[in-house]
């Protein structure tokens, strides 16, 4: 895929306004939405289909601040995904098991308000993990060992991503 | 205008049409504003009901539904229940007044067929054709024309039940434009009435089918964020309950088709009539004759229905979580559909989404006049196309069976189209030179509690040891919501396409050959019609290229110019004659003469969204603007405007 900042036209960095991104989002679709072109020749309409889809994406990719640090990452240069990068520690592996037990022990009990809490302590973490993402990339710049380095606080942060997508899960199986 | 010059008297004009459950709609858009047109009873409704006498009769909409007391087994009623349903769907066994012929074969079990009157089956397609037919012909007494049609459909409506829908437009002889969702079309009609911005929740309930819908209105821009419901859920459901209850009463049981009719023609009445007042009386026949006085309190029917509308609750907070809002937040709740005139579903929203529901909309007509202004805007008929954009979302997740039958989701619920993603999967045997894909829509963990939508195979993958060869598979979600797969194996360039079409869809040759046999006229009326069509092409093609020249002149080179102009004349000329060929010939060659332009008309497009300034000051924000430099590298093509030139 084709970097989402150039896509976008949008300055690459990790702390991106939301407001503003969803704003370029939509004056692109306004110029490039298929919609936009039904009575054009065919060749032109499949052209506006494939670059509203490259559109489309990009807002997806950076609306996600995993996929947004991974592009990130890319850009500097480094190799990025889970395959290529470093395993995460042992420590990382084992708190996240005994997370992951509670989590299921509290869906098992049907205990919402447990899950809930669980939810709110990862959530936490998220936000303090996006917050040393942020740090990390201001301090990176353009350097691609530095990148490198941001690395494990990514990893740690899909996780967290994936208990809290499990949380989501269980809360639509036991919602009311 | 420039269609006048084929037909001055007859310019084909859009329509868009609300196929509901209980009533259908036509409308279309005049003088910039949307409005239903009425029959000649200036009845704007027309009941989805549609009878087969046994001489081979049909009859539609009111007439019909007179009919369904007396014939309760060869009157449809809400056949949109059964739109892309097969043969065993919990749906038949319902209660319900008709005669299912069982499938002989796995082809007839893939859809719900009715036995009526004159020994007739006929598929819940066909009789939605009835009454878009009947639609059209309303349309036409109007328009005389038309140009084809939005149809609206459930948000939630999955893959097979929108085929369905586009096979019955096709069938009753509408150029089907788009099918849109119905929320989304409620809230086009709401915000372009009422010009405001801001985040809304559209509640939508119908006779058959609830959807939920939260979206942004952001200066003509419809943003839907998340959209969710259940495609067997409304106002029959609470029809039925209280038919029971009736039923009960009557001591009658539920196989005797006429009294079933009663009870739930009754319980309708009776639903309705709560709507005002607290208690409803009714005279029940009892078995072993006399009658019987029973009353119904709008506190029963609460009770009754109360399960039923708790359901919606659960797709709301879905709904809500996956756009990231909280009702507080939301600037309004739309209501839409004639079940949510029901108090105590009102009182239910409000509760839900802590605010009282809008109520200065018909919810009976206001989907209809949503689907006659996109109609109007993909017809490209007014300058609004401008102003006026919808950014819908798939309302279910499409994904892949992989290893252990789970269904690996490639494009989430919710996303944005046009949507595409590629995902790389790899063999799991040595020396395997096959890969079977299978296409699944739908939520759940296991491929096999998803609806499947195609198989395919990709073959001839050279002998590789397992887990070396890269299989990309990309998904493709056009702005109709129809989705193509390409598979292609990375090493070695292998390469398979799919179109995705459900396997239950009709054909283009079954859906011409039943047109042919209701046409009088046959192949002569398809060929003028196939005229009709290209030479409206034709002509849009025209507009859209002169148009262009008007804006983007600068952007050609002088050759090309002269090309474009040459392939104009000769499409133009080509237009005024009688031979399809021709035209097709010539749209295909202005199309190739303008391919390159395009794209730097859409590199220009671009940059002025990106710059979000006039045409005029483009040029200087280019040149600084970062992000678009790296687009013109990315684009090699791209003349900047006023450079590059000749």
């Amino acid at each position: 895929m084709a970097d989402p900042f150039e896509t976008l036209g949008v300055e690459a960095r990790f702390d991106l306004d939301p407001g503003a991104l969803a704003q370029r989002h939509r004056d692109l679709s306004r110029a490039l939405h298929p919609d936009r072109y039904t009575g054009a020749p065919a060749a032109e309409r499949r052209m506006a289909l494939g670059r509203a889809i490259d559109v489309n994406e990009a807002f997806r990719a950076l609306r996600d601040p995993i996929r947004r640090a991974e592009a990130l990452v890319r850009r500097a240069g480094a190799a990025v995904g889970e395959t290529s990068e470093p395993k995460p520690p042992a420590s990382l592996l084992m708190e996240m098991m005994d997370a992951r037990e509670e989590l299921s022990d509290a869906a098992r009990a049907k205990d919402l308000a447990r899950v809930g809490k669980l939810a709110e302590g990862m959530r936490a973490r998220e936000g303090a993990t996006l917050g040393r993402l942020g740090v990390a990339f201001h301090a990176a710049g353009s350097d691609p060992a530095k990148h490198a380095e941001i690395l494990p606080v990514l990893g740690e942060l899909r996780y967290i991503r994936r208990f809290l997508d499990e949380v989501n899960a269980i809360e639509e199986e036991l919602a009311p | 205008m420039f269609l006048e010059i084929f037909d001055p008297k007859a310019r084909p004009r859009p329509i868009g049409i609300d196929l509901g459950t209980t009533n259908s709609l036509v409308a279309r858009v005049r003088d910039g504003k949307p409005y239903v047109i009425a029959d000649c009873d200036a009845e704007r409704l027309l009941p989805s009901a549609v009878h087969y006498d046994a001489r081979g009769g049909v009859v539609v909409g009111r007439q019909a539904l007179r009919l369904a007391a007396e014939h309760p087994r060869d009157t449809i009623v809400s056949v949109k229940r059964f739109m892309g349903r097969g043969a065993d769907d919990p749906e038949t066994k319902r209660l319900g007044t008709y005669e299912f012929v069982p499938p002989r074969t796995p082809e007839e079990a893939k859809s719900v067929r009715f036995h009526v009157s004159g020994d007739k089956v006929v598929s819940p397609v066909e009789v939605s054709a009835e009454i878009l037919k009947a639609l059209r012909h309303l349309a036409e007494d109007e328009l005389r024309s038309i140009g084809g049609a939005v149809i609206t459909v459930p948000a939630y409506f999955d893959d097979a039940q929108r085929q369905a829908t586009r096979d019955a437009g096709r069938l009753a002889g509408l150029e089907v434009l788009r099918l849109l969702n119905e929320p989304t079309a409620a809230a086009l009609a709401y915000g372009l009435e009422k010009r405001q911005n801001g985040l809304f929740a559209v509640y939508d309930l119908g006779g058959g089918t609830f959807d939920v819908t939260i979206l942004l209105l952001d200066n003509g821009v419809f943003q839907v964020k998340s959209t969710g419901g259940d495609s067997a859920l409304g106002g029959d459901d609470m029809d039925r309950a209280l038919a029971g209850r009736l039923l009960a009463e009557m001591g009658a049981r539920d196989d005797d088709r006429a009294l079933v009719r009663l009870a739930l023609d009754t319980a309708r009445r009776i639903k309705h009539g709560l709507t005002e007042v607290d208690v409803v009386d009714v005279e029940l026949p009892v078995a072993g004759g006399g009658e019987k006085k029973v009353s119904i309190t709008r506190a029963e029917l609460d009770a009754l229905i109360a399960p039923l509308v708790e359901r919606t609750g659960v797709a709301c907070r879905r709904a809500l979580r996956d756009a990231g809002v909280k009702p507080a937040e939301l600037d309004g709740v739309i209501l839409v559909g004639g079940s949510t005139r029901v108090p105590y579903v009102r009182g239910y929203v409000e509760r839900l989404f802590d605010k009282p529901p809008l109520g200065d909309i018909d919810p009976d007509e206001v989907v209809a006049l949503g689907a006659a202004v996109q109609a109007d805007l993909l017809a490209g008929e007014q300058d609004r196309a401008g102003e006026v954009l919808l950014l819908d979302v798939l309302p279910l997740s499409l994904g892949l069976e992989t290893m252990g039958g789970v269904a690996e989701k490639i494009l989430p619920r919710n996303t944005t189209i046009p949507a595409g993603a590629r995902q790389i999967f790899t063999t799991y045997a040595d020396n395997q030179t096959g890969f079977d894909l299978h296409i699944v829509q739908g939520e759940r963990e296991l491929a096999a509690d998803c609806r499947s939508l195609a198989r395919f195979v990709l073959k001839g993958i050279p002998h590789m040891p397992a887990g070396l060869a890269r299989l990309e598979v990309t998904f493709r979600v056009d702005a109709d919501g129809l989705l193509s797969v390409t598979a292609r194996e990375a090493t070695t360039g292998v390469e398979t396409k799919v179109e995705v079409k459900p396997s239950y869809g009709l054909t283009d040759e079954e859906v011409e050959n039943m047109l042919l046999a209701a046409l009088d006229h046959g192949e002569d009326d398809l060929d003028k019609r196939r005229l009709i069509e290209a030479r409206v092409e034709a002509e849009q093609v025209l507009g859209a290229t002169r148009k262009a020249l008007a804006a983007d002149a600068d952007l050609l080179a002088p050759a090309e110019r002269e090309r474009v102009d040459q392939a104009l004349a000769e499409l133009q000329a080509a237009v005024l004659g009688e031979r399809l060929g021709s035209i097709t010939a010539r749209t295909e060659a202005l199309d190739s003469a303008t391919h390159a332009w395009a794209g730097r008309r859409m590199d220009r497009a671009v940059a002025q969204a990106i710059s979000g300034k006039r045409l005029d000051d483009v040029e200087k924000d280019v040149a600084t603007a970062e992000g678009v430099d790296a687009h013109v590298e990315a684009h090699a093509h791209l003349a900047r405007p006023g450079k590059e030139q000749g």
